[in-house]
């Protein structure tokens, strides 16, 4: 996955100027590769989807009709309007092709276009994702730096209380906090996902188990990097320690962390429902739950491909990252 | 159409029980002018009117106060917000503030006008004349008149539509033409005795015409009507809807709570899924109100001090066993009977719900216009009947584990669950089955499986309950039409009733002249049901209402939903 981005930043080609024929070969064979790899990731989501749904037990049209009364001719006219009698084969080249047309349909319950649909809810996945991400980042870092600095049986004192933390389910997190900070205290809503203030305790919920791994994995990342012959190089420079730290051991340590992050960001984007529901929020985690259990077709497809392109971007953020912070691997595999 | 096709909602694999949808029901246009065909039937336990009696729970009644908002949280949301379109409860209710109905339709299931003034019926029963109200507008501004009404009828009958409720509700519906402007003429394909009552529910709720000219997609978001509130920003899923009165509002109907615009200012719909953030937002002041409440939740709020409890029973079928009477050990009379009399539900139901739910008495929950009071007596609690009906059905031998057997085989019944949140109940009634010598076997299953085994008649028990604001449900629920098979796909005679006597039965309602008629009919056809054990009822399910003492006047609509333009706030 770094390949592509280590040929991309100017600094990088410019140092390799006499390569920089050969680099932009190699670049513009990356992106296409990369882009070929994006689109099979993103057709085997959906091929997936729709085997997986065509799998689930009951016909979609039963399913769609389980709750409503209508009569023969009402259901005749769902089934041909939506091809639900349609081979399998036709059905799922039909929806190959609207995919490609970026025509992603009207969802079977909430009859409305998939776009709007998921417009109007991904919005708020996005910022619980972020704020979580932010929580979970400065959390854990400055849990690890924190920590790492201590003795031995301090730190197996913090690892037990991670390991505790992780194993909190979130939704009972979720209520807990709920009831303290919001039913008891008052200091936050308990509904409503609008305001900054509605945001802090799913953050809190959300954020806590990723934090707590992740402090678990810097710290002995910390440990690790200050035992590198480097330390000792750069402590015989007269280095302070909080900058050792800070500048360089971090910075080793951060390798495996981010890669964690990146899929913590990943599964947030569709997996937060349970956290969506016990805080009333909208969000793409909702829509996908009931949009299973109806068998809405258009709009499962539809979160789908958006949660894929979302893992995506992530991932082509990762490797940014990494190259930002270890500059090996900017020239590894050259 | 036969019996089949009015209401109905089955259980939606994998969301709560559907106490779903309503069918539409009851009464009759008599012969001549019918005005204000008065309540009458008197429903027990004055349930309907319990929660309009706590009024304000009890501090000197202050007079009505006008002003404030209403913050209201709701358990469920309509998916699409259209009634015409949605077949679900949550469309009623929060359709019901927008869109006002040519009938109303009281609690006890008395027909008076509405936008319609008042009505006709030809003698074939096949014409219905309406003289409609004048001066009513809709919010949009446009005017209410005859071409209106047609715009609608024929907008919930056009395939296009994909109506999953109300197209069913007036199936008879043929075609409709406009007299002048305010007078329209409704012909109905076959007499229906039930065409009022379901011209009365927010499902043929009336809209601006010019919306319903506009894409499909819209009307699931916002809806304009004539009603006492109005929403331009609309419906937002997982939101929910905010509501502003609708000043000009000058045609409540007779019989309802206030005549001119609401007392109230704005009403803010929030959707909280979860039943324990609900009951918080509730105790933290964060809402006023909250429907939908769990009974745990319930037991809390009635021991909490500043908090009303508005309940009505649920009209419609209890929530019940079905039992399949068409195969298997069930097939035989005296084993349904069995268990009926050799469970004692009602102990269990008090154990289970904190004593919220009331016992069932019957088919119909004792809150429904038409139920018979008379079969009461035959769902008491009879060991040793229970015991002697199974020796004389067979199963007279025992295995190893204490269950009866007849020719080697166990009797053995598999019960499908409705929902997961059944299984407290489920339990409890296992147990209790146990003791009979009866093994309940119970399922959990996924909404495709649930759906397939329902369609093949696989099964020997389902649960659920069905409301809907009359008798006519009986069709729906014990009609040989809607017995659910592959072919028909999903419809509601889970029991798979299929009696020649019930089904004359059913004849006549449809032909009955007038309300008292089709109640004297199911009157008959509960004896019938009851006397078959064709189904086992446990509790009457309980729409609630609960809200800190400040919000007054709160009061049900005929189909349990409760009726939000009434309410006002004394603080």
């Amino acid at each position: 996955m770094a390949g592509v981005l280590k040929t991309s930043p100017a600094g990088a080609a410019a140092r390799n100027g006499r390569r920089s024929g050969q680099g932009r070969e190699t670049l513009v064979r990356l992106v296409l590769v990369r882009l070929a790899a994006s689109a099979g990731v993103l057709w085997g989501a959906v091929t997936v989807t729709f085997v997986l749904l065509q799998v689930m037990p009951g016909s979609t049209a039963d399913v769609l009709l389980a709750r409503s009364s209508v009569g023969p001719e009402v259901r005749a006219g769902i089934i041909a309007e939506y091809g639900l009698d349609d081979p399998l084969p036709v059905q799922y080249l039909t929806y190959l092709g609207r995919i490609v047309r970026g025509e992603l349909g009207e969802s079977y319950v909430l009859r409305r276009p998939v776009w709007d649909e998921i417009a109007a809810q991904f919005p708020g996945t996005l910022l619980l994702v972020a704020t979580t991400l932010l929580a979970t980042v400065v959390a854990s870092v400055v849990l690890g730096v924190v920590s790492a600095n201590r003795r031995a049986w301090v730190r197996s004192l913090f690892a037990s209380a991670e390991s505790l933390v992780v194993a909190l389910p979130p939704f009972w997190l979720g209520l807990l906090l709920l009831t303290v900070f919001s039913f008891t205290l008052h200091w936050f809503p308990a509904i409503g996902s609008s305001s900054p203030a509605g945001l802090v305790l799913p953050t809190a919920a959300l954020a806590a188990g990723p934090a707590a791994v992740v402090a678990g994995v810097l710290r002995e990342g910390l440990l690790r990097a200050m035992d590198e012959p480097f330390v000792v190089t750069a402590r015989a420079r007269g280095i302070g320690e909080a900058a050792l730290r800070l500048r360089h051991v971090l910075r080793h340590a951060l390798l495996p962390v981010t890669t964690l992050l990146g899929w913590i960001a990943g599964s947030l984007i569709g997996g937060a429902v349970i956290i969506e529901i016990v805080f009333s929020r909208q969000g793409i985690g909702r829509l996908a739950l009931s949009a299973v259990t109806n068998k809405d077709m258009p709009m499962v497809i539809a979160v789908v491909l958006v949660t894929a392109v979302a893992f995506v971007l992530v991932t082509i953020a990762v490797d940014i990252l990494t190259w930002v912070i270890d500059p090996r691997t900017r020239d590894a595999g050259r | 159409m036969g019996a089949a096709r009015r209401p109905g909602i089955t259980r939606r694999p994998g969301t709560t029980r559907r106490r779903g949808t309503t069918a539409p029901a009851v009464t009759a246009g008599a012969a001549m002018l019918v005005l204000a065909l008065a309540a009458g039937c008197s429903s027990d336990a004055a349930a309907p009117a319990a929660g309009g009696a706590a009024g304000g729970g009890g501090a000197g009644a202050a007079s009505p106060r006008s002003g404030g908002t209403l913050r209201l949280a709701v358990e469920k949301e309509p998916e699409c917000l259209d009634p015409h379109q949605s077949p679900t409860e949550s469309a009623r209710l929060l359709t019901r503030p927008l869109v006002d109905s040519l009938v109303y339709q009281d609690p006890h299931g008395g027909l008076h006008p509405w936008l319609a003034r008042e009505w006709t019926v030809s003698d074939d029963r096949l014409t219905y004349t309406f003289r409609l109200r004048e001066g009513v507008t809709f919010t949009d501004g446009q005017k209410f008149d005859a071409s209106a009404v047609v715009a609608n009828l024929d907008h919930v009958v056009d395939p296009k539509t994909k109506s999953l409720l109300a197209g069913s509700l007036i199936a008879a519906y043929e075609s409709a033409k406009v007299i002048d402007p305010l007078t329209v003429e409704a012909r109905l394909k076959r007499p229906d005795s039930g065409f009022l009552s379901a011209l009365a529910q927010p499902n043929l709720g009336i809209e601006s015409p010019a919306t319903l000219k506009g894409p499909a997609s819209k009307l699931c978001a916002v809806v304009v009507g004539t009603g006492p509130f109005k929403s331009d920003g609309g419906f937002t899923p997982q939101k929910g809807i905010d509501y502003v009165r609708n000043p000009a509002y000058a045609w409540a109907p007779e019989g309802a709570a206030r005549g001119g615009p609401t007392l109230l200012d704005r009403i803010e719909v929030t959707v909280v899924p979860d039943n324990s953030a609900r009951l918080g937002a509730l105790t933290s002041g964060q809402v006023d109100a909250v429907t939908g409440l769990a009974p745990a939740g319930i037991g809390t709020l009635k021991n909490t001090p500043g908090f009303a409890l508005h309940t009505t029973r649920f009209p419609g079928a209890n929530y019940s066993y079905w039992p399949n009477t068409a195969k298997g050990p069930l097939s035989d009379v005296n084993v349904r009977k069995a268990l009926r009399a050799g469970i004692d539900w009602r102990r269990i139901v008090k154990n289970v719900y904190f004593g919220v739910y009331d016992g069932a008495d019957g088919p119909l929950s004792a809150s429904t216009p038409g139920y018979d009071h008379s079969v009461a007596a035959a769902y008491g609690y009879d060991p040793a009947e229970a015991n002697r009906l199974l020796d004389q059905a067979g199963w007279t031998q025992r295995d190893a584990q204490g269950y009866r057997t007849k020719d080697g085989k166990r009797l053995a019944l598999r019960h499908m669950w409705s929902d997961p949140s059944v299984s407290n109940l489920a339990v409890q009634i296992q147990a209790a089955a146990k003791q009979l010598g009866v093994e309940l076997v119970e399922e959990n299953l996924d909404g495709g499986t649930f759906v397939n085994r329902l369609l093949s008649g696989d099964y020997e028990l389902i649960d659920t309950s069905f409301s809907s604001p009359g008798p006519d449900v009986l069709r729906v629920l014990f009609g040989a039409d809607n017995i659910p098979t592959p072919k028909r796909g999903i419809s509601n005679n889970m029991a798979r009733y299929d009696n020649p006597e019930a089904e004359a039965a059913f004849k006549r309602a449809l032909g009955a002249k007038d309300q008292a008629e089709q109640f004297g009919v199911y009157a008959e056809v509960q004896r019938r049901i009851t006397e078959d054990a064709a189904v086992l009822p446990i509790y009457s399910p309980l729409s609630t209402l609960a809200a800190r003492e400040g919000v007054r006047d709160v009061r049900f609509n005929v189909d349990g939903t409760p009726d939000l333009s009434g309410i006002w706030l004394a603080s």
